[in-house]
């Protein structure tokens, strides 16, 4: 297309500001292809009424150029053309006479050196040249300076051929993206300040992981020793001094003893519930019946005159941390043999289940059971619904569950009633889910 | 029994009345020489020009001031002098890294002192047992 319409002017126009004007239909064709198409059609009428007269055809050509001039200078684009050898001006349009304050006239015979600050001139002359000698279309960024303030352009740029195919002339299509520029400054902006913050988020958040790190591992070390010196010389009082002190005596020793080695036994816990939630979570298949029968097996070991009918099918699996999803089976467990030890023959179930249409995991036993009124209370640390006196324990075993339960992405609940066992669900993803469905 | 001197390194007066009373408790009658703090067990071993025999067994707390008990493990495991001696970490800590860090420096067991006086007086009498007179040691031939 290039060659055709350069050839037309050629024939046409000797005058080179026609040509220049040819390539202008160029400039708006790769703009936009219809255009292209239509001013194609009008080159041809061009060429055969060169054929016919020369005088018409040059009216015909003013006529082109007017059309041309006006479909130029109704754009919202910045439009140009200056000559390769010396840098001025050919063409300006209105948008640019706009901009720049300076009219047509005054225009051609100028360079960017009279219009721009010398280092934009210089690159403007730069980017000019590049285009000259890459042969082709060109985009770059370029900034100028109006009275909009500093402005941001995608100008396309191209050579301008002469009869012999020669460029002598760049001509360029400039849109005003500042805006566009702008949107994309402010988003990347926002990005930085989004990543920067959540750079912040991280740190502190490991801060504060680091200091409950800190904080477990010196209640572990500050807390226990006192414990054992108290345990420890109470211990050397009844050995060495039992005969001198009376039965009363002893029993409050003994009571001292009791609970400095509950204390120890609630800061072991407080560290095992703090170590459920740093631990690293692995993701691996868990055979939860493996697990379930050596729980139920350690338990019978350490209480063997008990009777535990335990319930426990083969193909209980999950997807999760093998050691942490042993340590909620392992509590759960644990409360069902604790809260079923008043029962001759008790029994005790895992198994899984579809509620509120999903897989769920159950412990259920049949034993004491609780209120469900206070059922909100029972996977809070510390918070116990029986008397210790009944049923040991120091109620961090449901929160531990919860807590694992939760990293896991589980949610857990009770059922009960009182004095007819209770039954805890959890979720976590069953490692064979995906093939039962 | 072997004879010897079993040196306990630990910073708390009432770990040591109760350690050297859970010894008594269980007729382990051999010497033992304290050691406050880390630096103090280091000088005790290492200190150069000194004929002193070296221990049969080392019962090393790990949280203790000035040098803390796995630098100075490192540094019995690192001189020629001291780094066969049979190290038991006696440490009121559970933590994980303590323990592997204990293994990793060349510890020869961990114990984790119990809370309840009996439970350690148990311990102490199991750990008596075993290295001083279940476990061969390396002998040192010059006593150093």
């Amino acid at each position: 297309m290039l060659q055709v319409v350069l050839g037309v002017s050629a024939v046409l126009a000797g005058p080179q500001w026609a040509g220049g004007w040819r390539a202008v239909v160029l400039a708006v064709a790769v703009g936009n292809v219809l255009i292209l198409a239509g001013f194609g059609a009008m080159v041809a009428r061009d060429t055969a009424s060169a054929e016919r007269g020369r005088g018409n055809a040059e009216m015909n050509a003013r006529a082109s150029h007017d059309q041309l001039q006006e479909l130029i200078d109704n754009t919202s684009a910045v439009i140009y053309m200056k000559r390769i050898d010396d840098g001025r001006y050919v063409l300006v349009n209105r948008e640019w006479e706009r901009l720049f304050k300076a009219s047509r006239d005054r225009v051609v015979n100028l360079t960017d050196r009279d219009v721009f600050p010398p280092a934009l001139a210089e690159q403007l002359r730069n980017n000019d040249l590049g285009v000259a000698s890459a042969g082709r279309t060109v985009q770059f960024e370029e900034t100028a300076e109006s009275d909009d303030g500093m402005r941001s352009y995608l100008s396309v740029k191209f050579p301008v051929l002469d009869t012999d195919g020669n460029p002598y002339a760049v001509c360029g299509i400039s849109t005003d993206i500042t805006d566009r520029k702008r949107a994309e400054e402010q988003i990347q902006e926002l990005n930085a300040g989004l990543e920067a913050r959540v750079a912040e988020r991280t740190a502190e958040l490991e801060a504060s992981t680091r200091e409950l790190d800190a904080f477990s591992y010196s209640v572990s070390h500050d807390l226990r020793a006192p414990l054992r010196s108290l345990h420890g010389f109470s211990q050397a009082l009844l050995d060495d001094y039992g005969t001198v002190i009376d039965d009363v005596g002893r029993g409050y020793l003994d009571r001292l003893q009791v609970n400095v080695k509950r204390m120890g036994q609630m800061i072991d816990d407080l560290l095992n519930l703090s170590r459920a939630t740093r631990a690293d979570l692995a993701r691996e298949p868990v055979d939860l019946s493996g697990l379930a029968r050596e729980i139920m097996a350690e338990l019978s070991a350490i209480d063997p005159d008990r009777v535990v009918k335990s319930v426990i099918p083969d193909d209980l699996k999950a997807l999760g941390d093998r050691a942490l999803l042993r340590m909620v089976l392992q509590n759960l467990l644990a409360n069902a043999w604790k809260y079923t030890a008043k029962l001759p023959v008790a029994k005790i179930e895992v198994g899984q289940t579809e509620r509120q249409g999903e897989q769920v995991f159950f412990v259920r036993d049949d034993g004491a059971g609780f209120d469900t009124q206070y059922a909100g209370k029972l996977f809070v640390a510390f918070q116990r619904l029986h008397p210790t006196a009944e049923f040991e324990g120091n109620g961090i075993g449901l929160a531990i569950v919860q807590r694992i339960v939760r990293r896991h992405g589980g949610q857990v609940s009770a059922e009960s009633e009182l004095g007819h066992g209770a039954t805890f669900y959890f979720t976590v993803a069953a490692a064979t889910e995906g093939k039962k469905r | 029994m072997i004879e010897g001197t079993i040196l306990l390194v630990d910073d708390s007066p009432d770990d040591v009345a109760l350690t050297l009373r859970a010894f008594r408790t269980n007729n382990i009658t051999n010497k033992v020489d304290v050691a406050p703090d880390g630096e103090e067990a280091l000088k005790y071993m290492l200190r150069e020009g000194e004929r002193r025999p070296k221990p049969v067994l080392i019962l090393l707390d790990i949280n203790l001031p000035k040098v803390n008990g796995l630098e100075v493990l490192r540094r019995i495991r690192a001189d020629e002098r001291t780094r066969h001696l049979p190290v038991v970490m006696l440490s009121t800590s559970s933590e994980d890294r303590d323990i592997v860090e204990s293994y990793d420096l060349g510890a020869n067991s961990y114990v984790r002192k119990p809370v309840v006086f009996n439970e350690f007086v148990d311990a102490v009498k199991v750990l008596g047992l075993y290295w001083l007179l279940v476990n061969q040691s390396v002998l040192t031939p010059n006593g150093e």
